[in-house]
């Protein structure tokens, strides 16, 4: 069984990811990452050209088939303020969180 | 002691003056109105939406890119990058990470007796954020500046004093608003410049540790800002300590620079391609087609204003300082086909006070630059007399009709007739014995304030040297 | 027959010639679903009973009056002499990964639970513009992560209509469901590694995934943004064929949405399939299959019902006059899961940052010191195992010291996927073919919990169906006969690109072809006795 998401490497992934998970679940969630780890290093048998284009889409997009970039004609949303109406906590038209710890530094 | 040269490159952020935001149909200039009013689903970054990239970004900066002789890139493609942060909505940044729109170029900044030669290492378009203020405790978030659409540009650490720093920023900010890219006002934001600032032992090729300079807003402030840090860190060295990698905030109440938090650990953005957009394709035709507005540019023409013009560089630089001043300099000059330093300095004494005094551009004047030429033409053949003229300027600024118009309705022509000067002046002779009596006694200077009343009695337009000429003979008789 | 039975060309024919109302079709439909629907999905369900496990499940949310307002505005058009668009009083539901307007959007995650939508994605637009009816927004997994429905955060979770005892399949395994058991002739779905036609294999539904870019994604809750598609789930091919002339074409809100033009995918359907040449892989007739004892990846044969069906839908289509072409190489097919294990979890832990409890959705609701404890609490207490895991596993294969070794070299073999599907459609190449004909699904519908916790192994449930996602190229799943256990066998024709008229011109020639086969007699479970 692949070990290559270690107890450190993966906290670490959590916190980039703003996630915290109890104990089970963790080691649950770790557990299915190396698995799915051992899934993914097939991909390390596939000979790769040099030359090998990456593929963002699948598709090509030449230009005849694809979506011509915008005009630069100002067309507003008619309502704004159900954007607001859906804020977990809004005041004074602003959406509101709680301050980002800063140190003083003098 | 060694001499120590600084280092320093600049990081600048320039808000293009696009109708609407980079990837939806709000308005981009979002000044003054309250906040979260200028927003819809995709800049606030509801669940679902997708970015559609606006033609006009694209355009403007493929023109700045060629001003700035980057490389132009016929594909250029749209990463995410990725953090948390309360005023990026979607939790990441639409940029250009390794495919961007232009490739290197660098701009020849003449300084006092040389020219300093300075890259360009990225240009790249991306979005805004959004903006967050403190209250208390919390977070206010507003989301109006989100989606505004930037050119991140960044220089290599080639300027080597505080002075270079200014003078990159005034000539990047004539540049962008000569090519009509952005308002480059830093006050509101919309040229933004972070410095990063190492010092070195003259002559020396390395590269020290640098500090980063932020939070300036004004092109004088950043120049105070380089300054100190430089001497700062000179002061540090010289005293045999070492320079860190500080973030510094630049407090403009104060005029001074403070150390921010430092960073604990290297943010990874992992970059990817934005799979919403496709590759921004620049096939010839539309790369053409943007170009062909392309303006000559404000350092050649300053250079041509002094080589083909022979004007002196004080003058160059004023009349290349803005596009639409310069372009009238440039019609006036042709209408009047004659001196060129005459019509610059008509338009750098009497035009500049016109344009300051009413807070215009040269473009909405309605004294045209043919009317201009007009009305030096007509000074020059004393059709009208120099002071005639000048106040000319402003009536025809005043009611847009043409100089030989006013001077036809107005009755300005200037009186060159000899019959009716001296029957003026013999008028003045008679009713100022006093006058007369004082002058003939041998104070000859007095001779200007006769002059002046003729001009004041024939209500200007009397030719001021015929009328000298005229009570003189009367007068030493 | 209810008209909730009637197919959905059917049932629009009636209502324009106004033999049947709108709302009479709406309140069949309704009647199907106090039927057999049962309760719908809640974030807080309690106890699943035995009862639940009787009934299927596919709601989220019922939006009764936007329906009954809509086929009555269908019937008041009519009698005003008025045309309404093609499926005007069709019922149909929504997977509800779709924003539509004032109603719920929840994506079946505790962190959208209450969040509703201000705006509508485009395809739904379209639907209504076309006269559609909208029933309800249907479950689905958390999402859209997996492929049985059975990690939606809204339980019950949706239950095959043909054994309640099986999963639906998923992620659009409620559109499926509900398309099955006459809750709604037609259905939206998602189909980003398979979820259109899985589900609708297990389900015995016609299912499209029509090629990237041919329908609008705006408004559908991105899952891996370059391999989304939003696609019609209907009980025959002509209806799906109708749905997709309804959603399908350009918008000037998603720019991969492609300019080229949308026939009428009506037009060629009764063409036949004479002269067309129809490709069999061995590379679609083996799994690949994850030994948690030895650690590794093993190969085995699929099941010999699904085997079977496939090869007797070929005879079909060959005594149609279809060329059948055997031994067709789709060499990459096996890196289809690996691949996607990392593109779609890159692009998704990049599209699940947004949900952090700032501006919509699930906030924590327990004091936070930090804007940093809101967001992990937030996205802690919101996000169930499904999309924790994947966001953790798009972390860390683009992380940047790992970008190279996985996201990259994945991204290139996506690049040889996709020269599969181009060397056997390559007109001057040696196979030049018009649709490669597979098994959808390795195996008919698995049990409840029987799959569901072990990620790799449901993973692989899609791996003859994420290829088509790789490549772009569209896919339609239906079904092509029933197992010994009377569950639905799906086949699978995948086409070129753009090129949906042929396969549902393929599908509708096979359809007409078993006309008469027994299992096409056969209904769901929940249907029997009503």
């Amino acid at each position: 069984m692949s070990e290559e998401i270690t107890r450190e490497i993966f906290d670490k992934i959590v916190e980039l990811a703003a996630l915290e998970l109890e104990e089970d679940e963790a080691e649950y969630i770790r557990r299915q990452l190396n698995d799915q780890l051992t899934a993914i290093s097939e991909l390390e048998a596939v000979p790769l050209d040099e030359d090998t284009p990456p593929a963002a889409h699948g598709v090509p997009y030449p230009p005849e088939i694809s979506a011509p970039a915008r005009r630069d004609e100002h067309a507003p949303f008619k309502n704004p303020d159900e954007i607001l109406g859906v804020a977990p906590e809004e005041d004074e038209r602003y959406f509101i969180t709680p301050d980002i710890p800063h140190e003083d530094l003098g | 002691m060694p001499e120590f040269e600084a280092v320093i490159g600049l990081e600048t952020h320039i808000q293009l003056n696009t109708t609407t935001k980079i990837f939806c149909g709000c308005k981009a200039d979002s000044w003054g109105d309250p906040p979260n009013t200028n927003i819809c689903p995709v800049c606030s970054g509801l669940p679902g939406v997708l970015p559609v990239l606006n033609r006009a970004v694209v355009e403007k900066a493929v023109l700045l890119a060629e001003a700035m002789n980057a490389d132009v890139q016929t594909d250029s493609y749209f990463d995410r990058k990725n953090y948390f942060y309360p005023d990026l909505p979607k939790g990441y940044q639409i940029t250009q990470n390794d495919q961007p729109i232009a490739l290197g170029g660098y701009m020849d900044l003449p300084m006092e007796g040389y020219t300093r030669h300075v890259r360009i290492t990225k240009l790249h378009m991306e979005e805004d954020a959004g903006k967050t203020k403190h209250d208390y405790g919390r977070r206010m978030v507003d989301f109006n500046r989100c989606g505004v659409p930037l050119i991140e540009m960044v220089t290599a650490p080639d300027l080597r004093s505080a002075d270079e720093v200014a003078a990159y920023l005034i000539r990047l900010r004539q540049l962008l608003r000569w090519l009509d890219v952005s308002e480059a006002d830093m006050e509101k934001g919309h040229l933004r410049a972070d410095a990063n600032v190492s010092i070195r032992v003259k002559g020396s090729t390395e590269l020290n540790e640098k500090t980063e300079i932020k939070n300036v807003n004004s092109i004088e402030s950043l120049r105070s800002a380089v300054e100190k840090e430089i001497q700062r860190q000179i002061k540090e060295v010289e005293a045999g300590n070492e320079i860190e990698a500080w973030t510094l905030d630049w407090d403009e109440d104060t005029q001074s620079l403070s150390k921010m938090r430092s960073k604990e650990t290297m943010a990874d953005y992992r970059y990817f391609k934005e799979p919403d957009l496709l590759v921004v394709h620049l096939d010839e035709a539309w790369k053409a087609q943007i170009l062909a507005e392309t303006p000559e540019l404000p350092l050649a023409r300053r250079e041509r204003f002094i080589t083909e013009y022979g004007l002196p560089e004080y003058d160059a630089d004023i009349l290349t300082s803005e596009r639409s001043l310069s372009d009238y300099f440039e019609a006036a000059n042709r209408a009047y086909g004659g001196d060129v330093k005459r019509v610059s300095n008509w338009l750098m004494n009497d035009v500049l006070r016109l344009l300051n005094e009413q807070g215009l551009e040269a473009k909405d004047l309605k004294l045209t630059p043919a009317y201009l030429a007009e009305i030096i033409k007509l000074v020059d053949a004393n059709t009208v007399n120099t002071p005639t003229g000048k106040a000319l300027l402003e009536k025809v600024q005043q009611s847009g009709k043409s100089p030989a118009e006013i001077v036809e309705a107005e009755g300005l022509a200037q009186v060159s007739d000899t019959g009716l000067i001296r029957e003026i002046a013999a008028k003045i002779v008679a009713e100022n014995p006093e006058s007369v009596a004082k002058y003939r006694g041998g104070k000859e200077s007095l001779i200007g304030w006769f002059v002046g009343q003729v001009m004041r009695e024939s209500r200007g337009k009397a030719d001021p040297n015929m009328a000298r000429e005229v009570l003189k003979e009367l007068l030493d008789h | 027959m209810e008209l909730c039975d009637l197919s959905a060309y059917e049932l629009a024919a009636l209502i324009r010639k106004r033999e049947v109302s709108a709302v009479e079709a709406l309140d069949s439909a309704l009647n199907r679903i106090r039927l057999v629907d049962g309760r719908p999905g809640t974030v807080d369900a309690g106890e699943i009973t035995a009862e639940d496990q009787q009934t299927v499940h596919a709601f989220i949310t019922l939006t009764e009056d936007l329906a009954r307002a809509q086929a009555e505005a269908v019937d008041k058009k009519l009698s005003q002499g008025e045309i309404p668009g093609p499926l005007a009083g069709v019922p149909y539901t929504a997977k509800d990964i779709f924003n539509v307007k004032g109603t719920r959007s929840t994506a079946g995650s505790k962190i959208l639970a209450n969040y509703t939508a201000p705006y509508t994605a485009t395809p739904v637009a379209r639907m209504e513009k076309a006269g559609g009816v909208l029933l309800g927004k249907v479950n689905l997994d958390e999402f859209t992560h997996g492929s049985s429905s059975e990690s939606s955060a809204f339980q019950p979770a949706s239950r095959n209509p043909w054994d309640t005892s099986k999963v639906p399949g998923g992620s659009s395994g409620g559109s499926t469901a509900a398309v099955a058991a006459g809750m709604g002739q037609l259905s939206i779905g998602t189909d980003t590694g398979g979820s259109i036609r899985q589900p609708a294999a297990f389900c015995g539904v016609v299912g499209l995934k029509p090629t990237y870019g041919r329908v609008s994604r705006y408004g559908l809750i991105a899952f891996g943004s370059s391999l989304d598609c939003p696609g019609p789930v209907a009980r025959n091919v002509r209806d799906a064929a109708m749905m997709l002339n309804a959603i399908a074409g350009p918008d000037l809100q998603d720019s991969t949405a492609v300019t080229v033009p949308v026939p009428d995918y009506t037009a060629a359907l009764e063409a036949g399939v004479k002269g067309m040449r129809i490709g069999l892989s061995p590379d679609f007739f083996k799994i690949q299959y994850f030994d948690h004892e030895t650690g590794e990846i093993s190969e085995e044969p699929i099941s010999d019902e699904i085997k079977l069906a496939v090869e007797q839908a070929a005879d079909r289509l060959s005594e149609m006059g279809a060329r059948i072409v055997e031994n067709v190489p789709m060499p990459h097919t096996k890196y289809g899961i690996p691949t996607y294990f990392v593109i779609s979890r890159v692009e998704v832990s990049s599209n699940l940052h947004r949900f952090d409890g700032v501006k919509y959705g699930h906030r924590t609701p327990h004091g936070v010191e930090d804007l940093s404890e809101l967001y992990r609490r937030t996205r802690a207490e919101g996000f169930g195992a499904q999309p924790k895991l994947r966001i953790l596993m798009g972390m860390y294969v683009s992380a940047a010291q790992y970008s190279e070794q996985y996201y990259q070299r994945a991204l290139k073999v996506r690049s040889l996927i996709r020269g599969d599907f181009d060397a056997i459609y390559d007109p001057q190449g040696e196979y030049r073919l018009d649709a490669l004909l597979t098994p959808t699904t390795p195996t008919p519908a698995f049990g409840f919990g029987d799959v569901y916790g072990d990620t790799v192994l449901m993973q692989y449930a899609d791996q003859f169906t994420v290829t088509g996602n790789h490549a772009g190229v569209p896919g339609l799943s239906m079904m092509g006969g029933l197992s010994s256990d009377r569950l639905p066998l799906g086949i699978q024709l995948l086409g070129r690109d753009y090129d949906e008229a042929t396969l549902l011109r393929i599908g509708r020639a096979f359809e007409v072809a078993t006309e008469d086969a027994p299992w096409r007699k056969e209904k769901p479970q929940v249907l029997q006795g009503l």
